[in-house]
This record gives C-alpha cells, structure tokens and sequence, in this order.
C-alpha cells in the first residue's frame, strides 16, 4: 500500500497513515497460510471421506456439465486450431500452424485487430473513469441515492442486442438525436452518417454504446471499495486542512486500487469481447468489425472452422493473458487496520 | 459559500449522471409512442403531443401495422422467458448442491474441481463457442430449449458457485454443529437449517442469472436461430436489419427493456450484492 510505505510523500500529516503502519497485528503470530487459504480448501485434515458418497453426489452435476459443456470445448479448440475442419467434408486435416498464418495474412483480420485495440482504449478508459466518477458521486448516503442506484444500474441490466438498437436509432442519419442536437449547435452543417464512414469515429460511437452498458459495473465495484474505507481516514485528512484532490490522490485512490484493477479487468475482458454492439450497430460494413465479429463472420457464414478456431484460441489466450497480468499489476491487497 | 457551490456541483453532476442513463431509454419509449410521421420529422420532437399505441399493437401483432416482419416478437418473448427461468431454477440447483459441497465437507479432489469450475470464468465466449455448436449440432440439440439450456447453464455456473459458496462461507458452522448434535442427518441440516438462511444470498444469485440468461445474445444467435426457439434479442437484431418502422423497433426494445427494468428498480439491492460478491474475485 503507497500510503502506508511514504506517510509523509504527499504533505499528508502521518497521523491516519503512520497509525496505520504501527499497528500491524504484532500480537498475532504468523500462520503458514497458504496463497489461497481464503479459500478456506485446505479444511481436509484427518479422514478423507468422511462425509462419504454425499459430495460426490452434489458435486457430480456441475463437474459433468463444467466437464462437458465449458472445459472440453475449449480444449476442443486449442486442438482443432491445428486442423483444417470442414464440417461438410470431414475428416479433418492436421496443418501445423497453417489457420494461424492464413487469419494473419487475412487484410480483414488484422483490420479488426487495429479496430479491437481501439475499442478496449476506449472501452476502458471511459468505463473505468467514469465508473470511478460515479461511484466518487454516490459514495455519501444522501436523499434519494437509492432511486439514483437504480437508475446507474439499469443499462447494465439490459440486453446488449436493445441498446444496439436503441442507439443505432440515436445515431441514425436521417432522423436521429444526435443529428438534429449537433445541427441546432451548429456543430455540423448537414446531417452525418456517424457509423460506418470514418473508423475511429465509428469505433468510438460503437464503444460508447459499450461503455453505457458496463459503466454501471464499474461503479459497483467500486463503490463497494469506497464504503469500506475507514471514515476515519477522511476526518484526520479534513482536521489536516487537506483538499478534496489530495485527498482521493493519498487515501482513496490507494485503497481502492484493487477495486479498479477488477473493474479495469472487466472493462478490458468485456472490450476485448465486443459483439453484440458490432453485430447491430454495424451490420453492413466493415468498418468497425471487432475480433469476435470477424471471428463470427469466419466461422458461420464462411463456414471456415479452422480459421474460426485460431481465432479464438489467439483471442482467449489473449483475454487469460490480459486478466492474469493486469491483476497482478494493479492488485495487492490492501490492510485498512 | 465554498459548501453550496461544492453542493450545486454534486447536484449539477448527478444530473448528468441521471440524464446519460435514462435519455437513450426515454428517446426509445418517446419514439415508439410517436406516430410514424412523428418519428421521422425533423428537427427532432422532443416530447409526444399525442401518444400513439399503434407500434405496440404491431408488435404484438395486431391493428393497422402489424407486419410479417414483427411477427414472432410475443412468440421469441415467450422463448426468452422459458429459456431464461429454466437456465435459471438449473443453475441454482446445481450451484447451491455444490457450492455446499464446497464449503462444508470433504471429499477427494475438492480442491482441483473447484479450481477448474472457477477457472472457466476467465474463458472468453471464443473459447467455446464453435466446439459448443458442433457439439450441440451432432447431439441434435440446435433449435431446442434444452440445448440452448445446458449452454446457459454451463456459462453461468461458476458465478452462481462463486457467490454461493461465499455465502455459504459467511456461515457460522456453529448453527449446523448444533442441528447435527440435535440429531439431524446432513440432509436435513441442509434443507431445513442451511437453506433458510441463505435465501438472501439465493435470491441474488437467481436475480443475476435471470438477467444474465435474458441478455444473452451470440449463443442463441449461433444455437436457436428458429422462430420456434429464437429469444428476443435475436428476433430484434433480425428485424433491426430489414425495413420496418422505427417506431415499432423501438416499441420491441422497450417491451425487451420492460422485465429487467421492472427487477432493477425493485430488487436492485439484490442485484448490488449479486455483483459485488460476483466481481471481487
């Protein structure tokens, strides 16, 4: 934690920070926990099996239909990225790494990884700032905050497939809002077609539609972290006459930084996945075609799996790469005591 | 004076917040209300003079306007719900058994299945997606509402075991130890001691999971595509492509919107606690 190892790096009096490295818990020897003892897994000492078949039983489900239906079909997936699959002319044929070299080749493919890298920029950066804004917003109890609760978590409720088409509405060239708003600002001479025409503008206004839906989440998470920082902490800052920015720059910002590396783990797994949004704000073109949108096009109109399935296993490597290291930048867990 | 301007401006930002939510809503609503003529003027009307409900009676397939292209919206609004309770009521039966499992007793390779039910949360919709077809497609499952099911039901499993064996966790042991020394079997502890005190946390997981299985959209579009099993979300996107009036795209949108709008504002105090213990991983 940054506040605890430089109490005195912001100008912030020591008393909430310095209190807080001395009083580590000495009195509490220190067990041999392993990584994962949160888990609480490691209960198993004595006799296995004494609760007998009953486990076994309760378990057998979910492990079946994990097994079968989320753990096979990946597996099934690393394998045939390695094989040219055609479903209406089998067997399969084995070709190294033939389907990688043909996506990479692919002028389609490598657009859509430009544009996806785009679309987690931006995906990321409005969710996680604005995510963090809000719940900043939120975090005091105040009249009607549960009404206003409500109404934050309600574009993340809904399908992504009726915001698309919501917004497509919104952004539609003939007789949309943004249009005629820009227009009566004179912010544009005549009506545009915002999507489809210009690709950063058009990754942008796609993202957007993203960004309204995860936002939501964001501000959980975080607002969830907020709540649980010792008010303490604010009240020695205010008696120390410390302003609202150093405040969230010294005591908030490094407390909750777990919270916004889970919440920017989402938004990059969530970006990094753009579908829905791609699939009906841009049916027709290929502007602002994501890596999955390209792989879905791939796969079940050009009926070619095996390209389809390298796809994938580069995407998915790519989303656990991304998750893993993120988390192990930005997380540490934080001692409040 | 510095305290009223640093209030105002939390009023002031609020606003935003509330407006940048709800617009997109209310232009969707304020649109299928409108007459189609009203919807297509330009500038923009804000507001609806004279409210028209004949885009709702298309949708459902009645009066003037409707259309073969709406048609089957009432019945994908059936699919959708089918396909999301049962994807539901499985998932929480699977998880609550297990997660219990989980949290209370021992048996042989507890950790290793837990880990790689846990782990699966990480995997992208890629990593599944075109084996989960063939799959589907070889076992004849393409098209019914049991193999759109199972699909759910894997991809939401290991949130709902996730949540559950938390709360589960959060238990004290004491209340089951004292019901075991009372005589009852583990069963009966489960069902009569355990399971009423978690209905709290129970309640989240489903809240979560329906919203989930209502949402989703690129397995069905690959795994139901037929108007017999096709849900909402599907059904609109087709429709959102060919040439039908706004004003009755918007009025399927706001009936897709109806269901989770109606859960958030009543029980979004579940859906904070479903979210929350679901994203702290």
């Amino acid at each position: 934690m940054k506040a605890a190892e430089h109490p005195d790096r912001d100008g912030l009096m020591p008393v909430p920070t310095g209190s807080l490295q001395q009083r580590k818990r000495p009195e509490e020897p220190k067990k041999r926990a392993s990584r994962w003892a949160f888990l609480g897994l490691r209960r198993q000492r004595g006799r296995v099996g004494h609760d007998g078949g009953l486990p076994y039983l309760m378990v057998a489900p979910l492990a079946v239909c994990i097994g079968a239906l989320a753990i096979y079909p990946t597996i099934l997936t690393a394998i045939e990225a390695f094989f040219r699959v055609d479903p209406l002319t089998p067997p399969n044929r084995f070709v190294g790494f033939g389907n990688f070299s043909a996506i990479l080749a692919d002028s389609q493919v490598r657009q859509s990884l430009e544009n996806t890298g785009w679309y987690m920029l931006f995906g990321v950066a409005l969710t996680v700032a604005l995510g963090t804004a809000i719940a900043l917003l939120l975090r005091r109890p105040f009249r009607g905050r549960g009404v206003i609760l409500a109404i934050v978590i309600l574009p993340w409720a809904l399908p992504g497939v009726v915001e698309g088409v919501i917004w497509s509405w919104i952004y539609n060239p003939t007789f949309g809002v943004l249009n005629s708003v820009l227009k009566s600002l004179h912010l544009i001479g005549q009506y545009q077609l915002f999507i489809g025409s210009h690709q950063i503008e058009t990754i942008l206004l796609i993202s957007l539609v993203q960004v309204w839906q995860i936002t939501p989440l964001a501000a959980l998470i975080v607002l969830a972290a907020l709540q649980s920082v010792p008010e303490e902490l604010y009240e020695a800052a205010n008696v120390d006459g410390a302003s609202w920015h150093r405040v969230i720059r010294s005591i908030t910002l490094p407390l909750i930084r777990p919270a916004l590396a889970i919440a920017t783990v989402q938004a990059l797994v969530m970006s990094l996945n753009i579908f829905t949004q791609v699939y009906v704000l841009n049916v027709n073109a290929t502007t602002g075609a994501s890596i999955m949108s390209t792989t879905y096009f791939t796969t079940f109109q050009s009926l070619n799996f095996g390209e389809g399935y390298a796809l994938s296993l580069l995407a998915t490597l790519a989303t656990v790469i991304l998750s893993i290291g993120v988390v192990k930048i930005l997380y540490r867990k934080v001692d409040y005591s | 004076m510095r305290r009223a301007l640093r209030r105002s401006g939390r009023v002031v930002a609020l606003a935003i917040v509330v407006f940048w939510s709800l617009f997109p809503l209310y232009w969707a609503l304020k649109t299928s209300l409108s007459t189609n003529s009203a919807a297509e003027r330009t500038p923009v009307q804000y507001v609806v003079t004279h409210p028209s409900f004949t885009a709702y009676q298309a949708v459902f397939g009645y009066g003037p306007e409707s259309s073969e292209a709406a048609g089957g919206i009432a019945r994908s609004l059936i699919n959708v719900t089918v396909e999301a309770s049962a994807a539901t009521i499985l998932t929480l039966f699977i998880a609550v058994l297990a997660a219990y499992a989980f949290a209370r007793m021992r048996f042989r390779l507890k950790t290793v299945v837990f880990y790689a039910v846990i782990a699966t949360l990480m995997l992208p919709v890629y990593a599944t997606l075109i084996p989960l077809y063939r799959i589907m497609s070889d076992l004849g499952l393409v098209n019914t509402y049991v193999g759109i099911v199972l699909v759910y039901t894997s991809g939401f499993l290991p949130l709902a075991l996730w949540i559950m064996y938390n709360v589960f966790m959060s238990l004290p042991p004491s209340i089951e130890e004292a019901a075991r020394i009372d005589g009852a079997t583990t069963l009966q502890t489960f069902r009569r001691v355990v399971l009423p005190m978690v209905r709290p946390g129970i309640a989240a997981t489903a809240i979560v999971t329906f919203l989930f299985g209502w949402s989703q959209f690129i397995f069905p579009l690959v795994l139901s595509s037929s108007s017999s099993t096709e849900p909402l979300t599907v059904l609109l996107a087709a429709i959102d492509s060919r040439d039908v009036p706004y004003t009755l795209l918007n009025a399927a949108a706001i009936v897709a919107v109806g269901i989770p709008a109606i859960i958030v504002f009543f029980l979004n105090r579940w859906i904070v606690t479903g979210i929350t213990a679901g994203s702290v991983k």
